[in-house]
C-alpha cells in the first residue's frame, strides 16, 4: 500500500487548506503557475519559493512527506541544469576543457529553470495533497461549465475524471493481488534482460485488462440501474460553497501573483 | 508475528497483533473469523508474500527468510481468494503449466503434472479451453490446479469456495480430503464453518488479528456454540437434555448420533 503513495497524492488531514473550495485552490493553483512562467528574476522566484514553504506549513501536510512527493520530478531537474551548464554559451567562462565549456550565464539559467520546475510541481502537488480527488473533479466540472454553452460536455468530462480518479486505487490493488497471486506460482518481475522483464509482466497486465473491461461493464450496469442519465439535471451531494476564506485565498494568490512579476 | 499495514503514515492498520501458530504436518487446519479479523493477511505470511513487521515465520524450524523465496513458494502453495482473477494464458494447459515452468522443470515433467493436478481437480477435460471462457466454478478448478501443478508440501487455500455453486463445493472438499490422504497439509481459510467441520483436523479462530482458540473442532465450535456449525447448535441445545449426543461435528457424526437417541 505504502508503494502507491507518490506525486499527485491526497494527504487526508485537516487544515485550513484543505477546507478550502476547490475551485479557489484550482484557480489560486493556476494563477501560481502562470506566475512562475511570467517571473523572469532569481528573486522573484525565491519569492514565490517562500509563499509556497508557508502554505506547504499551513497544509499539515508533513515536510518530509512533501519532498517524497518532488522525488519522481528529480531526474528532469538535474537533466534540464546538466543541459543548461553544457551547452549554454552566456556570460564569462568559468571552465574550458576544450569542447566543454562551462559559462557563468549557463550555471545561471540551469538554477533558474531547476527552481521554475521544482515550484511549478510543488504548487500542483499543494492542490492534489490538500484536495481530495472528488472535490477536484467536482471543482474542474464548475470550473468548466460555462463553456457547455460552446457544446463542451463539461459534466462527462468531470464524470470521465471522477471515475478514473476513482478506479486507480482499485485499479492500483487488484494490480499488487494478481502479481501476489503469480508471485505465488513462482512469477519472478525482477529478474532478466529487459525483454524477459516485460515478457514476466504478461501474467498481471493479461489479468488486469480483462478485469478493467468487466468492472467497467459492472460499474455502467450499475450506474444505469441507478438512473444515471447524464448531467441534465443532476443535482449533488456534496455543495461546493465559495466562501469569505476563498476569496481571501483567490485575493492572496493574485497578490503573490504581481508581486512576483513586480519582484 | 505481528503485521502493520503502511506502517508510521496516516493509513496505519495493525491487522495481526501477536500471533502465534503451529501448523502440524499432514493436517487440515481450518481458520476461521469475521471479515477483517486478519485471516487474507495471515495466510499470505506463510509464504512470505507479506513479510511480518514483527516475529518469524518458521519452516521446519528455519526461518523462511532464509530459504530461497522459489523454494518456500513450491514448498508452500498459496491460493488467493477469487484465485481466478489472475488466470492469464491462453489455453487452460498453458496457465496450470505456468507455474511448473518456472520452477525450471522439463517439458515432459510439466505436461504430465499439468495432465495429474487438472484430471486431480476434475478438469481434465478443459485443457484445451481458453480460461477466460470458463464457468465461475471451473475457473476456480483450474485456478487452483495453476498452484497444486507445483507440488507443494502445504496448500494454503484462502476462501477456496467463495460464490461457488453446491456442488462444485463438494468436489473441492473431496479435493482437500484426497490431498490430506496423499499426504499434503492444507490450511483452509473459510466463512462457512459447516464446510470447515466436514473437513478440517484443527480449527484456529482468529478475532482482530489474534488467535481465539485453537484446538479440535469439538473443542473449539462447543467452547462457542453461537459460532459453531448448524451440526454443533443442534447437538449442543439437545445435550443440556441428553448428554448422551456428545459432541459430534461432522454431519455424518451428528447423523449417526441422532439416529441413536432417536432409536432409544
Amino acid at each position: 500500500m505504502a508503494a502507491t503513495r507518490g506525486i499527485g497524492q491526497f494527504y487526508p488531514v485537516a487544515s485550513p487548506l484543505h477546507a478550502l473550495d476547490p475551485r479557489a485552490k484550482i484557480l489560486a493553483t493556476a494563477a501560481l503557475v502562470v506566475g512562475l512562467f511570467l517571473v523572469d528574476s532569481v528573486a522573484g522566484l525565491l519569492a514565490l519559493a517562500a509563499v509556497l514553504a508557508l502554505l506547504v506549513t499551513a497544509s499539515r501536510v508533513p515536510p518530509g512527506e512533501f519532498l517524497r512527493l518532488l522525488r519522481p520530478v528529480a531526474f528532469i531537474v538535474a537533466l534540464t541544469v546538466v543541459f543548461q551548464v553544457l551547452f549554454s554559451r552566456e556570460g564569462s567562462t568559468l571552465l574550458d576543457w576544450g569542447f566543454l565549456e562551462v559559462h557563468t550565464g549557463g550555471l545561471r539559467m540551469g538554477f533558474f529553470l531547476a527552481l521554475r520546475i521544482l515550484l511549478l510541481v510543488s504548487a500542483a502537488g499543494i492542490l492534489t495533497a490538500t484536495t481530495a480527488p472528488l472535490a477536484l473533479a467536482d471543482g474542474i466540472e464548475d470550473l468548466l461549465s460555462p463553456l457547455q454553452r460552446l457544446r463542451f460536455p463539461a459534466h462527462e468530462v468531470a464524470m470521465m475524471m471522477t471515475i478514473a480518479l476513482r478506479f486507480i486505487p482499485t485499479l492500483d490493488e487488484e494490480a499488487q493481488k494478481i502479481t501476489r497471486a503469480q508471485a505465488a506460482r513462482g512469477a519472478d518481475l525482477s529478474e532478466g534482460g529487459p525483454l524477459r522483464r516485460v515478457r514476466a509482466t504478461l501474467p498481471v497486465l493479461v489479468p488486469l485488462t480483462i478485469g478493467a473491461f468487466r468492472r467497467a461493464d459492472e460499474l455502467a450496469e450499475a450506474m444505469e440501474s441507478r438512473g444515471y442519465r447524464g448531467g441534465e439535471g443532476r443535482t449533488r451531494y456534496r455543495e461546493l460553497r465559495f466562501r469569505a476564506s476563498d476569496a481571501i485565498a483567490l485575493a492572496a494568490a493574485a497578490g503573490v501573483l504581481a508581486g512576483g512579476i513586480l519582484l | 508475528m505481528r503485521h502493520v499495514y503502511a506502517q508510521n503514515t496516516p493509513f496505519e492498520v495493525e491487522a495481526l497483533k501477536g500471533v502465534s501458530l503451529a501448523v502440524e504436518p499432514d493436517e487440515v487446519l481450518g481458520i476461521v473469523g469475521g471479515t477483517g479479523s486478519g485471516k487474507s493477511t495471515l495466510v499470505q505470511h506463510l509464504n512470505l508474500l507479506l513479510e511480518p513487521t514483527g516475529g518469524h515465520v518458521l519452516v521446519d524450524g528455519a526461518d523462511a527468510r532464509t530459504l530461497a523465496k522459489n523454494e518456500l513458494r513450491r514448498r508452500v502453495g498459496l491460493v488467493f481468494q477469487f484465485p481466478e482473477a489472475a488466470l492469464f494464458a491462453p489455453t487452460v494447459e498453458e496457465d496450470v503449466a505456468f507455474a511448473p515452468r518456472q520452477l525450471g522443470l522439463g517439458e515432459a515433467e510439466v505436461r504430465g503434472r499439468v495432465r495429474e493436478t487438472l484430471a486431480l481437480l476434475g478438469a481434465a477435460h478443459l485443457a484445451e479451453r481458453s480460461p477466460h471462457a470458463l464457468s465461475g466454478g471451473e475457473k476456480r478448478r483450474v485456478a487452483i490446479a495453476g498452484v497444486l501443478a507445483m507440488g507443494p508440501e502445504v496448500l494454503v487455500l484462502d476462501e477456496p469456495t467463495a460464490g461457488l455453486d453446491p456442488a462444485t463445493r463438494e468436489d473441492l472438499l473431496d479435493v482437500v480430503r484426497g490431498l490430506k490422504v496423499s499426504g499434503t497439509t492444507v490450511v483452509m481459510v473459510s466463512h462457512d464453518l459447516d464446510e470447515i467441520a466436514e473437513v478440517a483436523d484443527r480449527v484456529c479462530l482468529l478475532d482482530a488479528g489474534e488467535v481465539r482458540a485453537l484446538g479440535t473442532p469439538s473443542e473449539v465450535f462447543y467452547a462457542s456454540p453461537a459460532a459453531a456449525p448448524a451440526t454443533v447448535r443442534v447437538a449442543s441445545l439437545l445435550r443440556s437434555s441428553h448428554p448422551e449426543v456428545g459432541r459430534p461435528v461432522r454431519l455424518d457424526e451428528t447423523l449417526a448420533a441422532l439416529k441413536v437417541l432417536l432409536g432409544a
